[in-house]
């Protein structure tokens, strides 16, 4: 490979080549690994532009889920309809159902129309009060039960608009679908292009999204995430409670003090195979133990927990036992070297030491299980849960759904506005786990300073 | 020569370990084979020998460190101060804080230079107030020939001092739990010439208060350092006696050939 | 046991400086013997031959100081190894200061050639030097061939010479005593006669390093002196 330019004299090593020109061995090797950098970048590119088209997808059809259609009525709460005793009796008053609260809100929006002027033709007084949301009446209800001294007085209220009126300013519902659409007509949508017009209408920041519990099918407007999230909060509190001090201590015992035999090289493997399991198998296992056996309620945030719980031990345990592997041999000598037992070598020097990878495995473990469907799916939390679950511990017990499975069932209806809270519920999810990593990711940094 | 190594051996010190009929086996392996020696009080005593001969395996067996491998079984006694370490009512824990080590690579925990030094009396117990405990460790860093340095910056972390002041911090923390004895794997090792010398010199003061035994690679620094010299050679104790006697006119031949560079 | 260093530069080293000191040796017997012949033969051109061949002698000593101190401050000689270069340095010493004394016989073998000669006493003095040269090539080869027994023994025939040398000492003072105008050269080969005796003596602290070397301890040093001369004129005198 090398270029002999001359004789050289006979016992003297060949001439050497110049530095300055490469070899074809080295032409070939570098172009290889050219090569090589191009398939990695592309490689990156064909994850990038998945990610992208991923992210525009939930976006666009999430985004619209943050932003709802509202009413501003006048209401006035008729004593002859709420409460005909007139003793502010509150059994008196439940009596009266939503039907009976329905004609109010018909009148209130009468009312309105006439103030401001706006008469559309073709259309009655109980078309024009569909375009307001079944919820309303819900509404108008609970607040009557609260404060009934206000009987009698008119109060202002901010109601939901109808789905399909929320989804004509979204544009999925237009003038030429509405004539074959049996929810709305295309008066009701040129009455509320009357009244956004007039201001009475307003498109805002919908708070409720994230609040509220969820809403039957007839009314996608009103369905809300916040069962679902209080759901998936309290089952992280319980595996971070159980998981966590298992997951470390386990992990303890077998690499520091658990002897080396063919048990615990068994269990080993276990452990590892654990964390491939197919999540659903824990849900069967979830189902036959803790509601079959141990008779727990269920769709309760407890019996996820602890479904989850099972799910992320390996992951925990495998990441303690990396961190603790981690830390080198030579502290632990040292601390026994000056008189530490094994548990005071383990607890005053690497656990700290290994702490920052913990918390990673952690939070990561945290991560996974909070996106977990398959397993509550089993368990039974594909319920529709209106009622927001007690606090603490008593609320563990009570029925709740779960953020990635209030996607699956939102997406299982029929009515289109679904799609758009299934989508806005993806990107409540996706935010979570983005900040909970971005937290493990300033915690490791944080830790790994200090070392 | 002779007037000298008689003037040596008139200066009467106590034996303070005795080592009988001691075997280490590593699994199947006979690793150290029958050694016997008696190493004195306040004094330094050296191992020297070639790579693998089993110098700090026997090291370890002094402060039982060897307990924490599972495959390493010791036979034999060892006696501290006339006291079998090995014997069952023997806590090894106890032991560590009677004979403390100082290791190959400086390995100070990564706390401040203060809790370096006052874990050791912290966990035994030794110090019964705050005030207590800062003596403690200014004794020992003084001990150490570190307090100069060290006396303004105790609560930095111990890792950010240079390879030579880690390593004399190493030697305080050793200190602070008021061994009798003290061993030492090659302590200077990983160090340039310079803290080499100032560990060195070092080990000449702790003479007055401790026993100290060094495993070396260098005979050099072993003929420096040490009043006693012991050989070892594939597990075997070949040859042990004055310092200045070894490195002049030693006795075995295996010996000879390994300090002259003949072998290993 | 390997009997080579692993570093073969260091037993080159050894090796080398080994070598000057033999060649050194060999200067050395050659002025004894020459300068004792030039002594029977009258021959100051052999004299002068001697005296200007001690320049060789001296050059090979410091080069020798030069080489040990090399060996010290680069190998840091241990056991064997350091008692090879302690004792090469101390015997080059010893072969200088014979190299000195065979040059001063030569020097005053040119002033005696110009007076008659005294007896039999330059026969005896040359049987003297042959001695000497023959302890000294022993010495030698105990050293090459680490032989201790070989410089036991060198170092107990110094008493013949010592004896020898006592001889001649009661000789010179006979013929001092017959006829003054001998006394210059009884003086001279007195002198001579005592130059002849120190060397036995360096030659016998040549095989104490050899001793040394081997053993690792310099020998006892009460060994048998014949030299009596200190008590000639004292009562008794040389009957002690």
């Amino acid at each position: 490979m090398t270029d002999i330019s001359a004789n050289p004299p006979a016992g003297m090593p060949a001439a050497k080549s110049s530095l300055l020109v490469q070899n074809d061995r080295t032409r070939k090797r570098n172009a290889a690994e050219k090569r090589f950098e191009i398939y990695g970048m592309m490689a990156l590119g064909f994850g990038v532009l998945a990610l992208v088209v991923l992210l525009t997808s939930i976006l666009g059809n999430g985004l619209s889920a943050f932003q709802q259609t509202f009413l501003v009525l006048n209401v006035e709460l008729a004593e002859d309809r709420l409460d005909k005793t007139g003793t502010r009796d509150l059994e008196e008053i439940k009596k009266v159902s939503t039907f009976g609260y329905a004609p109010l809100i018909n009148a209130a929006l009468e009312q309105k129309m006439a103030t401001l002027g706006i008469a559309i033709d073709g259309m009655d007084a109980k078309d024009a009060g569909d375009i307001v949301s079944k919820e309303a009446a819900a509404q108008l209800r609970d607040f009557v039960l609260a404060n009934p001294d206000l009987i009698g007085t008119t109060q202002e209220f901010r109601v939901l608009a109808n789905g399909r009126i929320d989804g004509y300013f979204k544009d999925r519902v237009t003038m030429d679908s509405a004539e074959i659409d049996s929810n709305v007509s295309v008066e009701q949508l040129q009455l509320a292009d009357a009244l956004k017009e007039a201001g009475a209408l307003t498109t805002g920041f919908n708070w409720s999204f994230i609040t509220a519990p969820d809403a039957s099918d007839q009314r996608p407007e009103a369905a809300g995430l916040g069962v679902a999230i209080l759901g998936s909060l309290y089952m992280m509190m319980i595996v971070l409670v159980l998981a966590l001090p298992i997951g470390v201590a386990a992990s303890i015992y077998l690499e520091e003090f658990a002897p080396k035999n063919r048990w615990t090289d068994l269990i080993e493997v276990n452990i590892s195979n654990l964390a491939a399991v197919p999540s659903i198998v824990f849900g069967i296992l979830g189902l036959a133990i803790f509601i079959n056996f141990a008779g727990l309620p269920q769709s309760a945030p407890i019996v996820g927990g602890l479904v989850l719980t099972l799910m992320t031990l390996p992951t925990i345990i495998i990441a303690t036992r990396a961190s603790l592997k981690s830390v080198p041999p030579s502290i632990r000598d040292a601390a026994l070297g000056v008189g530490a037992s094994k548990m005071q070598a383990v607890f005053h020097h690497v656990l700290p030491l290994a702490a920052p990878g913990i918390l990673t495995g952690t939070i990561i473990g945290l991560a996974q299980a909070l996106g977990e469907t398959a397993p509550l799916l089993l368990i039974g939390m594909v319920a529709f849960v209106k009622e927001f679950p007690d606090a603490p511990p008593e609320g563990f017990f009570d029925p709740a759904s779960a953020l990635p499975v209030q996607v699956f069932n939102w997406t299982q209806r029929s009515d289109p506005a679904f799609v758009e809270r299934a989508s806005g519920a993806i990107i409540v999810l996706l935010v979570f786990l983005i900040a909970m990593n971005t937290i493990a990711v300033i915690l490791r940094r944080r830790f790994e300073r200090r070392w | 020569m002779k007037d000298h190594h008689t003037a040596e051996s008139e200066i009467m010190t106590d034996v303070k370990i005795s080592a009988r009929n001691v075997q280490v086996w590593y699994g199947d392996t006979h690793a150290i084979k029958d050694v016997n020696v008696e190493i004195k009080d306040k004094t330094v005593t050296a191992f020297i020998g070639p790579s693998g001969c089993g110098k700090s395996t026997f090291l370890r067996c002094i402060n039982r460190m060897n307990d924490t491998i599972d495959v390493c079984r010791v036979e034999g006694d060892i006696l501290i101060d006339g006291e079998d370490i090995y014997d069952k009512s023997v806590d090894p824990v106890q032991l560590r804080a009677k004979v403390g080590m100082v290791f190959q690579k400086p390995n100070p925990f990564p706390k401040s230079i203060y809790d370096n030094v006052a874990y050791g009396p912290r966990i035994h117990g030794l110090a019964r107030t705050k005030a207590e405990l800062d003596e403690i460790v200014e004794q020992s860093l003084r001990r150490a020939a570190l307090w100069n340095e060290a006396k303004d910056r105790l609560n930095q972390p111990g890792t950010g001092l240079s390879g030579g002041q880690q390593q004399r911090l190493c030697i305080a923390r050793a200190v602070a739990t008021a061994p009798e004895v003290l061993l030492m794997d090659e302590p200077c090792s990983a160090l340039d010439p310079i803290a080499t010398a100032q560990v060195e010199e070092l080990i000449d003061e702790l003479r007055q208060n401790y026993s100290v035994v060094i495993v070396t690679h260098s005979m050099q620094q072993a003929a420096r350092v040490s009043q006693r010299t012991a050989f070892f050679h594939l597990g075997n104790l070949v040859e042990f006696g004055e310092t200045s006697q070894i490195f002049t006119n030693p006795q075995d031949k295996r010996t000879e050939s390994y300090i002259t560079g003949r072998i290993g | 046991m390997n009997e080579q260093h692993i570093a073969s530069a260091f037993d080159r080293d050894l090796e080398g400086v080994t070598a000057m000191i033999m060649k050194m040796g060999g200067l050395v017997e050659a002025a004894i013997v020459n300068s004792a012949n030039s002594l029977v033969d009258r021959d100051t051109e052999l004299a002068l031959e001697v005296r200007n061949g001690d320049k060789a002698i001296d050059g090979l000593e410091e080069r020798v100081n030069e080489e040990v101190a090399r060996i010290i401050a680069l190998r840091a000689p241990m056991g064997s190894d350091l008692r090879i270069v302690l004792s090469v340095m101390k015997i080059s010493g010893n072969l200088e200061r014979c190299g000195d004394y065979a040059k001063n016989l030569a020097k005053r073998t040119s002033v005696l050639a110009e007076m008659a000669p005294v007896g039999s006493s330059s026969q005896s003095i040359r049987r003297m030097a042959r001695e000497v040269e023959k302890m000294l090539k022993d010495a030698l080869d105990a050293y090459i061939q680490h032989d201790a027994e070989l410089a036991a023994d060198v170092r107990n025939r110094d008493r013949e010479i010592d004896q020898m040398y006592n001889a001649l000492f009661r000789e010179f003072l006979t013929h001092m005593m017959e006829d003054p105008r001998n006394i210059t050269a009884c003086m001279h080969l007195h002198f001579i006669a005592k130059n002849i005796e120190r060397m036995g003596d360096h030659v016998t602290s040549i095989a104490e390093q050899v001793i040394y070397l081997v053993t690792g301890e310099v020998p006892d040093e009460n060994r048998d002196k014949q030299d009596r001369t200190s008590y000639v004129t004292e009562p008794g005198g040389m009957r002690r």
